[in-house]
């Protein structure tokens, strides 16, 4: 019976042969991307620019993309494949700003252009280009303190525990706080950028009858208005980003004073674009790009024409509506939404 | 070597299932080489003492799902011990926090002994416990390590009298994860309490009967699984230069190993080397589908469907190779 079991691998190797397909498309670049977080709109919006990106520039014939729910040494094993399959640049959207920083240097030794997204690395060999998360919080928190008046209490709905986006937003949103002395936080919890989780902690809070005047969340922004909404609790100002759902509450909910700060997840296409510009030897006068963040409220007029224009009721709501960035993205609406990357 | 086969039988079929992998590799990526086997040594690394932790209790009939909440708290604990600290001092850390792993590691049995609390309860419950201590020390990832820990998994080991092509095979990490694993295991497999942990795993009741102390033994079986839990959180460490306070993909990915590995879930059956293949060839395979850019939303389900095709063929082989009249 023995014998058979040479029949395992044999047998095992086989379905996984059946079920690869690799195809090809025109271009002389093969990019590599690594992300840690699956199954979030704002990194599938992401993942979906860079697709989209790497379509339309017409110079990129293949991606690879690591894309899984994992920590920083997965993300170090994910980046050190992408150098075993010799990619020409690696995009990153890194698990920790230090903790990859090994992998990110073997690749630059390896002669790979290493461009990082949304968050910084500590490596110094990568570029960088960057939504301002520390300015994302401070602008909202402050919005947020000036509508309730510069007193009372706030609810503080941050992201995941740990996560340096989280971090460098609790900065922003504390620098906040502190020019706002009357203002306390009633209630401060990790949503875990988790929209069950987040509506779950805000109803629990409900259920407590404890008085608030505010709500700030990290980006799980709509289901918070659906439960305020549900359980017939006073419609307090809420901040949150620019997802397509919040966004469209802004304009719909009646007496819902809200302001969505934007996060764009289209820094992914932005990501791919600078690496394609490296790989052609046009390198950016500065190693970090930030993207500054807007706020666009709902308390003025001209802050409600802006909320209009970005509406886009098409976008799946957990989706940021600002899908591209001027000057570093060239895809079509139709394109994102489609995200197919070349040769898909 | 028949007798070899025939007690090694599975662990022989996932090494050649590893280098029939390992083959696949070379096939589909022609450079890939001893450099790239380094990559995959550490990437192996955390995974492999996960597995290491699980495997020992599992052994003893037991589970532990607090094995990556302690991996973090160890990993934060070294790192924001490390941090700002002198080269020397990482001297001290190490056998500290191997230490602690032992200590939080022998808490568990004790809770699973003293209150008879099903072991599934009282490790979940720690899992939050830890988790929640991890973030207490380390509020957001960070702290550092020191360099020679960090060196001590980079590049290769010189070993005098070898040929430069075979010893870039040998890869720092690999010898640190071997000799870790047997300085451990071996001594354990061959002692008295190595056979009480296989024996409380089998049938507790006739391990009891025939003198073996069953409180005793489960509470060192999960100590030796927070020990191992605490070499895996300091390889995290080492290799990512930081602490990080939120638990990794370990805990499902060393019950996947172990299954894989051919340890019986129900205790008492199998060994150290299955699971640790196991690891390889499922780190390989996370490889090969890298290398070959499948869509990130399959690989998962790939991954998945590997691990329950091999697990269900060895079953329908064992049950097949049985000799008739043995069935229960």
């Amino acid at each position: 019976m023995k014998k058979y079991l040479t029949m395992v691998p044999l047998l095992a190797s086989a379905a996984f042969l059946a079920s690869v397909g690799v195809s090809f498309a025109e271009g002389k670049y093969t990019i590599g991307i690594s992300n840690t977080v699956q199954g979030n709109g704002w990194r599938e919006e992401m993942i979906c620019a860079m697709k989209a990106q790497a379509l339309a520039s017409g110079e990129v014939t293949k991606l690879n993309i690591a894309h899984r729910n994992t920590d920083a040494a997965g993300q170090l094993e994910d980046i050190r494949n992408l150098i075993s399959a010799k990619v020409n640049a690696i995009v990153v959207n890194p698990a920790d700003p230090a903790g990859i920083k090994a992998g990110l240097e073997e690749a630059t030794k390896a002669g790979i252009v290493v461009v990082a997204v949304d968050q910084a690395v500590t490596e110094p060999s990568a570029y960088i280009i960057s939504n301002n998360q520390e300015q994302y919080a401070y602008l909202g928190a402050k919005w947020l303190f000036q509508q309730m008046g510069g007193k009372g209490e706030v609810v503080y709905m941050r992201g995941a525990a740990g996560a340096s986006a989280d971090s460098d937003r609790d900065k922003g949103f504390k620098k906040a706080l502190a020019e706002f002395p009357d203002v306390k936080v009633a209630q401060e919890v990790f949503t875990g950028w988790q929209q069950d989780q987040g509506k779950q902690q805000i109803l629990s809070f409900l259920a407590t009858g404890a008085p608030f005047n505010g709500i700030w969340t990290s980006g799980i922004d709509n289901v918070i208005v659906d439960a305020l909404v549900e359980s017939q609790a006073p419609l307090v100002p809420v901040v949150g980003a620019d997802n397509a759902g919040f966004v469209g509450q802004l304009s719909s909910v009646k007496g819902l004073v809200g302001a969505a700060v934007t996060n764009p997840g289209s820094i992914g296409g932005a990501g791919v674009t600078l690496a394609l510009q490296i790989l052609n030897g046009k390198k950016p006068a500065q190693q970090t790009v930030l993207v500054e963040p807007q706020l666009w409220e709902n308390a003025t007029e001209e802050g409600k024409a802006k909320l209009k224009a970005a509406a886009d009721p098409s976008l799946s709501p957990e989706w940021p509506v600002s899908i591209s960035i001027p000057d570093w993205t060239t895809y079509t609406k139709e394109q994102i939404v489609a995200c197919k990357g070349p040769g898909e | 070597m028949t007798r070899f086969f025939r007690n090694q039988g599975w662990v022989a079929g996932l090494f050649a299932l590893f280098v029939l992998l390992f083959v696949l590799t070379k096939l589909i990526q022609p450079g890939y080489g001893s450099g790239d086997f380094g990559s995959l040594v550490r990437a192996v690394l955390p995974y492999a003492f996960a597995v290491a932790a699980q495997t020992v209790v599992v052994i003893a009939g037991g589970i532990d799902l607090s094995v990556a909440a302690m991996m973090a708290l160890t990993s934060v604990t070294a790192a924001s011990m490390m941090n700002g600290a002198s080269e020397e001092y990482a001297l001290f850390v190490v056998p500290f926090v191997l230490a602690m792993g032992l200590v939080l590691g022998a808490l568990n049995g004790i809770l699973i002994v003293v209150t008879r609390v099903p072991d599934i309860v009282v490790t979940l419950a720690t899992l939050f416990v830890l988790q929640g201590a991890a973030l207490l020390v380390l509020g957001a990832p960070g702290g550092a390590a020191a360099d020679w820990l960090k060196a001590s998994i980079v590049g290769t080991l010189p070993i005098p009298g070898l040929p430069d092509s075979i010893d870039a095979w040998v890869p720092k990490a690999l010898v640190l994860l071997v000799v870790c694993l047997c300085i451990i295991w071996i001594p354990l497999r061959r002692s008295k309490l190595g056979l009480s942990i296989y024996a409380i795993g089998s049938s507790e009741l006739a391990a009891f009967r025939s003198g073996v102390p069953v409180a005793r033994t489960r509470i060192i079986a999960y100590a030796l699984s927070g020990l191992f839990a605490a070499m895996g959180g300091l390889t995290l460490t080492m290799s990512t230069g930081i602490g990080a306070p939120i638990p990794g993909p370990y805990l499902l990915a060393s019950v996947a190993a172990v299954v894989l590995g051919g340890v019986a879930l129900g205790g008492g059956k199998g060994g150290l080397l299955g699971p640790i293949v196991a690891v390889f060839v499922l780190r390989l395979v996370r490889t090969d589908l890298t290398l070959l850019a499948i869509d990130p939303n399959v690989t998962a389900i790939i991954e998945g469907a590997i691990m329950v095709a091999v697990v269900m063929f060895g079953a329908f082989i064992t049950i097949r190779g049985r000799p008739a009249g043995a069935m229960p």
